[in-house]
């Protein structure tokens, strides 16, 4: 800090004391459910105890037994896939144009690209739901990929605009000063600075199809649930530390997924 | 990487790799097309579809004979249990939203006088609960607030605080409590890009002028990312009040809100054309308070110039 050094009054010890105490206090509340969670997985007995009464991968075994929820896993796994790549390809081509294009009312294209994110999850869910009982089109893995890419594609557009229009013009410049013409720069200086950015946005868009619960209750085939839809009953009428094993697995895929993306763009560009 | 232009690099495009890059980067619209169709069809329409459902008779999913009525519209305006569900989702969303706010904000303040590893902490402490799903940490207040081996119970029945287990879990206090934790993210992200780029000229200035460090913060800081503030309020406020898995899993079976009312119409009770009526009553009144709340945000952050 510079300046000169300030004179700190009482209210101002006082008041710096309470932003820190606030700052502690979120963010214990923002961490500790899901390390309480973790916690209680390991519990060898039937029921949820914290701390757990010892150490035991028993409900994780027990898991392996679940054929439902097993195949939820793989339901899911499949549809987020799918999600994903659907949302790559309509969201990349799209971020060009709604950074680099010249067309009138570009910004109300935009922000019609960005719409879904304004919408809630439910009602998108159920507009699916009714739109497909209006065509004859029944609640399904393919209904459910579509309703998704709704809810997800502005993840994909947002993350790759943010990063077209951060580029820095001059290497584009260099590329051409150096010989290149318009398209190789295009592909050997654009699109390779896109990649982390495209990567981010896919795995961010795959962890947000993989936990979806708002949407999947509405358009999923009920032969066929996905995971968060399994759970979200499971959570209702099961009550053994069973589930704390499934979301300790989660969390720990999430995990995964935010280390990817903090290497690729770095998770203080991502939180914008 | 580009100071050696190696034979390779220079090589040229084949005429298709051309044509890929001239519809990318050739600066029309076309390369949305397709996200657009796609919208309007799985989106635009779907929602109309939504919207036209609350004036027409439904029927197994299809569309009865009667044509254009008013009826579930009516029935849904002229029931009072709506208007009190209305009424409750909109107090537990400002609520909550407000909660979300006083937490939020000494974080992404702290975010900004931060440096290096802690920086890095908290960032991922931020942005984990956002990527982890909204049910497991909804599960996660179950566990904690839950019954008698529910963790407050049990330390404060260790502790001798209490001599009964309090019943937190089933009451709004328990929806209140799950949804401003679930939704802080939402909360911090606008306000750390606003706090962390901020130019601290003006702080300190006020500093230099006298001010203590307390009322530049709320004189100069806070009026300063107001922007953000309005934005996140906004933002918070809708997925609070269209939420309606922590009132279901929170709340207990009888504990509802208008968007429970929604889910429960369309998924349990399969009424479409009131579930439909409903969710147009849901939209329509979440976009009126989104809009009253930046309204009246712009005319806080006016009023506060003013009066600088």
């Amino acid at each position: 800090m510079s300046g000169p050094r300030q004179m700190i009054s009482l209210g101002d010890r006082l008041a710096r004391g309470m932003l820190i105490a606030l700052t502690v206090m979120s963010i214990v509340l923002l961490v500790a459910p899901s390390l309480i969670v973790i916690a209680i997985s390991f519990e060898p007995r039937g029921y949820i105890a914290f701390p757990p009464s010892g150490f035991s991968l028993r409900w994780y075994w027990a898991l392996l037994e679940r054929q439902q929820l097993l195949d939820s896993i793989l339901v899911s796994l499949r549809i987020s896939v799918m999600v994903m790549v659907v949302c790559l390809v309509l969201g990349i081509p799209a971020a060009f144009a709604g950074t680099r294009g010249r067309f009138p009312a570009k910004t109300a294209f935009n922000a019609f690209l960005l719409a879904p994110q304004m919408m809630p999850g439910m009602v998108i869910g159920i507009a699916s739901l009714f739109f497909g009982a209006y065509i004859s089109f029944r609640a399904s893995d393919l209904m459910l990929v579509l309703s998704l890419s709704v809810f997800c594609l502005p993840f994909v557009v947002r993350i790759v605009m943010a990063r077209l229009a951060g580029l820095d013009p001059l290497l584009d410049e260099a590329s051409a000063n150096l010989g290149a013409g318009k398209f190789e720069t295009f592909f050997r200086v654009t699109l390779p600075q896109l990649a982390p950015a495209a990567f981010a946005g896919a795995a961010f868009t795959f962890i947000e199809a993989f936990d979806n619960v708002t949407v999947s209750l509405f358009t999923s085939d009920v032969r066929a649930r996905p995971l968060p839809v399994e759970l979200y009953y499971l959570v209702q009428f099961e009550s053994s530390p069973l589930i704390a094993a499934i979301s300790s697995l989660e969390i720990g895929l999430s995990l995964v997924v935010m280390l990817v993306i903090a290497r690729a763009v770095g998770l203080e560009r991502f939180g914008r | 990487m580009l100071s050696r232009h190696s034979p390779e690099a220079s090589a040229p495009l084949s005429p298709r790799g051309l044509s890929v890059a001239r519809f990318l980067d050739g600066g029309g619209i076309w390369p949305a097309v397709p996200a657009l169709v796609y919208l309007l069809v799985f989106m635009v329409a779907p929602i109309a579809t939504l919207l036209t459902f609350g004036f027409v008779d439904i029927d197994r999913g299809t569309v009865g004979e009667g044509g254009f009525t008013l009826s579930h519209m009516v029935g849904v305006l002229s029931d009072p249990l709506v208007w009190r569900l209305t009424w409750r989702s909109f107090w537990i969303a400002v609520v909550s939203t407000s909660l979300t706010l006083i937490f939020a904000y000494p974080v992404a303040y702290a975010y900004g006088h931060l440096r290096g590893a802690a920086r890095t902490l908290l960032l991922v402490a931020v942005m984990s609960p956002l990527l982890t799903s909204a049910l497991v940490r909804t599960y996660a207040w179950i566990v904690i607030l839950g019954g008698r081996r529910g963790l407050v119970n049990q330390t404060l029945l260790t502790l001798g605080l209490i001599e009964r287990p309090l019943d937190i879990l089933n009451t709004s206090t328990a929806v209140l409590i799950g949804m401003t934790q679930i939704h802080l993210p939402f909360m911090i992200l606008p306000l750390l890009a606003v706090l962390s780029e901020r130019d601290r000229s003006f702080e300190q200035a006020s500093l230099n002028l006298g001010a203590s460090q307390t009322v530049t913060f709320f004189r100069v800081t806070v009026p300063m990312s107001m922007p953000a503030i309005v934005a996140g309020f906004a933002l918070v406020f809708a997925v609070s009040y269209t939420n309606f898995i922590v009132p279901q899993l929170l709340g207990g079976g009888n504990y509802s809100t208008i968007a429970v009312q929604v889910y429960e119409q369309t998924i349990v009770v399969l009424d479409w054309s009131r579930g439909a009526a409903l969710a147009t009553l849901l939209l329509s009144s979440c976009f009126v308070f989104v809009f009253a709340i930046v309204a009246a945000g712009n005319w806080l952050t006016r009023w506060s110039e003013v009066r600088r």
